[in-house]
C-alpha cells in the first residue's frame, strides 16, 4: 500500500544481478563474434576484467559498511513510535494537532501525519506542516469538518523503516480551547465613596461569538499583588464584571479568560494592573469615635466608682449590724458563762423602781434661776420668743417646759386684750427672754384685776393642794406681779432682788411661773402674756400703787407674806424628782421689808365663769388658810393625782375648787372652736 | 382537520412555559380571527432556549451513563469521538462554510430532520434504561425530560418552519416502526455500549441543532455580520 523505501540491500542486490546479467549479456555477444574476433578476445578478457573490478570493489565497499556498522553497534535502527500529543482547535473552524516524535534511530526520519473520517476509508494526509510549527499539522477551514469524527495516525519513517503511532479518534467540536480573551481593561470607579473595579474585556477575534457559532463563559482572577491566592469569579456570557470590597491603596492583579460550552479553557490573559487609590474607611473612623467615647464613659464611671467605693459597699454588702443589747457582753458570751451572760441582760432598773408613775412625768417645775441668770433674764426678755417656744418645744421631762404643752393648761385669751398687748408686747418681749429659758410661758387670763394676781391657777397640780399652800405664794406672785410692774416702770436691774434666793442653789419657778404658763393656742397674742400682766397690772395700778415701790425680794422669801394658804413655796428639786415645797417665810404675816400690799384685794373667790369664759369673782374676805409653819413636802407623786382629778374636761360647767377659786385649767377645757 | 386541529393545542408548547398565547390564528373557518401571537423573533429565540437546554440535559445524562456503566477502557476519550451515529446518513452541513451557503429552509429542514429522527430513539431509550440494574432516578428522569422537550422541540420548528416559509408539514407520530428493536437478550456489555452511543450521538446531534438554530437567528437578524 505505501511505496517502500529501498533498501541498501536491494540496491546491492540488483547491482549484483545487472553484473551478472550484464556479464551473460556480454557472453552472448562474445558468442556470436568468434568468426572474425579471435584476434580481439584478449580486449574483450580486458574489458571484462575493467567492469568486473568495479563492481567488486562497490561491493566490497558496501561490505565493509556493513562491517563497520556491525562492528560498532545498534546505530541505526527503524524509528521510535511517535505519539499524538493533542489536537486543539480555536474557534472550531480549524485545528491543529501535534504529535512527539519517538527515537528518530540515528537516521533521519520523517514523519507524516495520515487522517481518515468517519464515514469514508479515503486517507489524506496532513496538508500542511509548517503553519503550526515543527511536528504539526494544521487543518485549515476547508478541511475541517466539525460533528465528524477524525482517525488520525502519524507515520515516522527513516532508512530502515517506519512506525505508526497509535490512531486517535477526535471531533473537533470537543477539542475547542479558545485563545484568551482580547483587550481586558480594568479601571477603579467608585459607589457613593466606596471603590470597585471595572473589568471588561473583549473575546478572543477568531471565536465568532456573535453569530452563535460559538458560545463562551468567563473567568476572572483578582489577587493583590502581593499575596499568592487568587479570588476567582465566574462571569457567564457577559463581558464585564465588577469586584468589590477592596483592600485602600492595594494593587491588583487581574486577568480573565474563556471557555466555550463544551471545550477547554483558555489561557489566562495577561495580567492587568491597578491601583485602588486610599479611601477614608467611613466605617472605620464611626467606630473610632465610639470606642473613645466608651472609654471616656468607662473611665467617668471607674472614677466614681472608685469614690464611692465605701458607700456602695455598704449599699450591697451591708454590714452586719452586731448584738447591741444593752448589757449584753459579748466577750461575757465568748467565754461561755451564760448566766453571768443572761444575768446582765437583766436591767436593774427595769421596771422602773418608782411606784409610781407620776415620777416620771413633769407637769411643771418650779425653776430656780440662779443671779447671774436672773440678771440675763431682765434685761432679754421675749415674750414672743417665750411663749412661742414653750408652744413649739418638745415637752422635755426634766424641765418646767413639758406643762406648757399640755394643752388641757392652755388659757383662753380674751379678745379685747391684743391691741394692748401688742402696745406693750415689745416692752415686755426683753424681760420675757429667759423666761423661755426657763421654760415658761405666761398667760394671763383675762379677769378681773383682782382675781388675776394670785388666785388663777394654771396648774391643776399647783392649785389642787393649795389649801396647803402658803400666802406665800401669793406673796409671790405678788411680787411677780411687783415684778411686772417694776419691770415696767423701773429700771430692770431694780427688781433683780426679787427673784433671787441666794443660798439655795435651786432653780425654782418665780411667782409669774406659777400662773402665767400656759398659752391659748389660739390666739396668737398670747405670746405677749406678759404684756397682758402688763396691762393687767397698769389696769390695777390704783391698787398696786403701793406695790409700786417695792422693789425688795426678801431673801429667802418670795413674796412678802400675805395671806395666801395655796401657795407653797418650791425651795428645791431634789434628785428623785421631788419638789421641796416651804412655806413662804412671811406667809404668817411676817413680812420683811415689804411694803404692804393690799392683800385683800389680791385675792378673790371666783364666783363662777360666765358665758364668755369671763370669771366672776366676788369679794370676800380671805380665810386664814392652814398654817404657814406647815412645811411639808409635797412630792411631785402628789402632782399626778391631781392632775388627774382636775385634768378633766368640763364643758361649760363651772368646776369650784375646794375653796371657791376655780380651777381654771379645768375651765380652759380643750378648746370647742 | 380534526387532527390538524387537535395539533393546535399541541403547538403552545412554548407558552407552555410563559403564557398560553397561541402561537398561530387558525382560518380553516375562512374568517379572519383576530388573536395575538407570538413574534416570530420571540419564537426562535424560544426555540433556541429550548435546545440550549435540551443539549445541556443530554451532555449531563451522557456523562451520568459513562460513569455508571461504562468500564472506564472504553470510555470515550475526551475528544469524544464516538461510534457511529444514526443520524450520520443525514445530509446535516458538518463545516461553517457549508452551513453559510446554506439557505434558511435548508437550515430549518435541517434541524426538523434531525429532531425527528430522535424522537423515536429516545423513547426507546427510556424503555431500555429502566432494565439497568442501579440506574439513578436522576438519570430516568433526565433522559424522560429530553425526550419530551424534543417532541415540544419539534413542534416549535413545525411552526417556525410555517411562520417562515410558510410550510405546513406533519409533525411526527408515534406509528412508525423503529429502527431498535427488542431481539433476544445479547451481551450485556453489547447493550450498554449501544446506549452509550446513543447517548453521546444524541448529545452531538443536540449540539448541532443548537448551532443551527443560532446561525439562522443571526441571518435574520444581520445576515452580513454572520461570517
Amino acid at each position: 500500500m505505501y511505496p517502500g523505501p529501498t533498501s541498501p540491500v536491494n540496491r546491492l542486490h540488483k547491482s549484483v544481478s545487472s553484473v551478472r546479467s550484464s556479464g551473460s549479456r556480454q557472453w552472448t555477444q562474445h558468442g556470436q563474434n568468434t568468426e572474425g574476433e579471435t584476434e580481439s578476445f584478449c580486449q574483450l578478457k580486458a574489458r571484462l576484467c575493467g567492469a568486473t573490478m568495479k563492481k567488486v570493489l562497490e561491493v566490497i565497499l558496501l561490505l565493509l559498511l556493513l562491517v563497520v556498522t556491525h562492528a560498532k553497534g545498534t546505530r541505526y535502527s527503524p524509528p521510535g513510535k511517535p505519539a499524538l500529543t493533542r489536537c486543539r482547535s480555536p474557534e472550531k473552524e480549524t485545528f491543529t494537532c501535534w504529535w512527539e516524535p519517538g527515537s528518530d534511530g540515528g537516521l533521519p526520519t520523517t514523519y507524516a501525519l495520515y487522517y481518515r473520517k468517519e464515514s469514508s476509508d479515503t486517507v489524506f494526509e496532513c496538508p500542511d506542516y509548517r503553519t503550526a510549527g515543527e511536528n504539526s499539522c494544521f487543518f485549515n477551514k476547508n478541511d475541517t469538518s466539525i460533528w465528524v469524527n477524525y482517525n488520525i495516525t502519524v507515520v515516522a519513517t527513516n532508512a530502515l523503516g517506519r512506525t505508526f503511532s497509535d490512531p486517535v479518534d477526535i471531533d473537533v467540536v470537543y477539542i475547542v480551547k479558545p485563545n484568551p480573551p482580547e483587550q481586558v481593561a480594568v479601571t477603579v470607579m467608585e459607589d457613593k465613596g466606596w471603590p470597585f473595579i471595572r473589568v471588561s474585556w473583549e473575546p478572543p477575534h477568531k471565536a465568532d461569538t456573535r453569530s452563535g457559532w460559538i458560545t463562551l463563559i468567563y473567568e476572572i482572577r483578582v489577587k493583590l499583588e502581593e499575596e499568592n491566592d487568587w479570588e476567582m469569579h465566574l462571569a457567564g456570557q457577559q463581558k464585564m464584571f465588577n469586584i468589590f470590597s477592596l483592600r485602600s491603596g492595594g494593587k491588583y492583579l487581574v486577568q480573565v479568560r474563556c471557555k466555550p460550552d463544551h471545550g477547554y479553557w483558555s489561557e489566562w490573559s495577561p495580567s492587568s494592573y491597578v491601583k485602588v487609590p486610599d479611601y477614608f474607611h467611613r466605617e472605620k473612623s464611626v467606630w473610632i469615635l465610639i470606642t473613645v467615647f466608651c472609654a471616656f464613659i468607662f473611665l467617668i464611671l471607674t472614677w466614681l466608682l472608685h469614690m464611692n467605693s465605701r458607700s456602695l459597699k455598704h449599699f450591697l454588702l451591708p454590714p452586719v449590724p452586731g448584738p447591741k443589747i444593752k448589757g449584753f457582753d459579748k466577750q461575757l458570751l465568748k467565754n461561755g458563762k451564760s448566766e453571768e451572760v443572761f444575768s446582765a441582760l437583766v436591767a436593774t432598773d427595769f421596771p422602773p423602781k418608782s411606784s409610781n408613775y407620776e415620777d416620771l412625768l413633769v407637769e411643771y417645775l418650779e425653776v430656780y434661776i440662779p443671779e447671774e441668770q436672773e440678771l440675763m433674764l431682765e434685761k432679754s426678755m421675749d415674750l414672743d420668743v417665750g411663749c412661742l417656744k414653750c408652744e413649739g418645744s418638745a415637752s422635755d421631762s426634766d424641765s418646767g417646759r413639758g406643762s406648757c404643752d399640755s394643752h388641757t393648761l392652755l388659757m383662753h385669751k380674751c379678745d379685747g386684750v391684743k391691741e394692748e398687748e401688742e402696745r406693750q408686747a415689745k416692752e415686755a418681749r426683753r424681760h420675757q427672754k429667759d423666761w423661755k429659758e426657763e421654760a415658761s410661758t405666761y398667760a394671763h387670763v383675762d379677769v378681773s384685776p383682782d382675781m388675776s394676781s394670785g388666785r388663777v391657777k394654771t396648774w391643776p397640780s399647783v392649785f389642787s393642794p393649795l389649801p396647803r399652800y402658803t400666802s406665800n405664794q401669793q406673796g409671790s406672785l405678788e411680787m411677780a406681779k411687783q415684778h411686772y410692774l417694776s419691770d415696767s416702770l423701773f429700771p430692770t436691774s431694780s427688781t433683780s432682788s426679787y427673784h433671787t434666793q441666794p443660798g439655795h442653789g435651786t432653780t425654782e419657778a418665780h411667782g409669774p411661773g406659777y400662773w402665767e404658763c400656759g398659752l391659748s393656742n389660739k390666739q396668737p397674742h398670747l405670746l405677749h402674756p406678759q404684756a397682758q400682766a402688763q396691762r393687767q397690772l397698769q389696769a390695777r395700778s390704783d391698787d398696786n400703787i403701793s406695790s409700786i415701790g417695792r422693789k425688795q425680794t426678801p431673801a429667802g422669801l418670795h413674796s412678802p407674806a400675805r395671806r395666801s394658804t395655796e401657795y407653797v413655796e418650791v425651795e428645791r428639786v431634789n434628785e428623785e424628782d421631788m419638789v421641796l415645797l416651804q412655806p413662804v417665810s412671811g406667809r404668817c404675816g411676817d413680812v420683811e421689808g415689804y411694803p404692804e400690799m393690799p392683800y385683800g384685794e389680791d385675792y378673790s373667790k371666783v364666783k363662777g365663769v360666765d358665758m364668755d369664759n369671763m370669771l366672776l369673782l366676788q369679794r370676800e374676805v380671805r380665810e386664814e388658810t392652814e398654817n404657814c409653819d406647815t412645811s411639808s413636802t409635797v412630792t411631785t407623786t402628789q402632782k399626778p393625782a391631781a392632775c388627774i382629778h382636775s385634768a378633766m374636761p368640763v364643758e361649760g360647767e363651772m368646776v369650784l375648787g375646794v375653796n371657791g377659786y376655780v380651777d381654771t385649767a379645768t375651765v380652759c377645757t380643750p378648746p370647742t372652736y | 382537520m380534526n387532527v390538524k386541529q387537535g395539533q393546535w393545542a399541541i403547538l403552545l408548547w412554548p407558552y407552555l412555559l410563559t403564557t398560553s398565547i397561541p402561537l398561530d390564528c387558525r382560518d380553516e373557518q375562512g374568517g379572519l380571527s383576530r388573536c395575538p401571537s407570538i413574534s416570530q423573533e420571540k419564537l426562535l429565540d424560544r426555540v433556541i432556549q429550548h435546545a440550549e437546554l435540551i443539549y445541556r440535559v443530554s451532555e449531563e445524562s451522557c456523562s451520568l451513563f459513562e460513569e455508571m456503566f461504562i468500564p472506564f477502557p472504553l470510555q470515550l476519550q475526551r475528544n469524544q469521538a464516538g461510534y457511529p451515529c444514526i443520524t450520520k446518513a443525514l445530509p446535516i452541513p458538518s463545516s461553517k462554510s457549508e452551513i453559510q451557503q446554506i439557505s434558511d429552509k435548508w437550515l430549518l429542514h435541517s434541524v426538523l430532520m434531525l429532531v425527528q429522527s430522535w424522537i423515536e430513539p429516545l423513547v426507546y431509550l427510556q424503555t431500555t434504561l429502566n432494565r439497568y440494574d442501579g440506574v439513578p432516578d436522576m438519570l430516568l428522569n433526565k433522559t424522560k425530560w429530553v425526550s419530551d422537550k424534543l417532541m415540544s422541540l419539534e413542534q416549535g420548528v413545525v411552526v417556525l418552519i410555517k411562520k417562515m416559509l410558510d410550510e405546513g408539514l406533519m409533525t411526527t407520530t408515534y406509528s412508525e416502526q423503529g429502527l431498535f428493536q427488542d431481539d433476544g437478550q445479547p451481551e450485556m456489555l453489547e447493550y450498554v455500549m449501544r446506549d452509550y452511543t446513543l447517548l453521546s450521538c444524541f448529545k452531538k446531534d443536540a449540539h448541532k441543532m443548537e448551532i443551527l438554530l443560532k446561525l439562522l437567528k443571526c441571518r435574520q437578524n444581520d445576515i452580513h455580520s454572520c461570517a
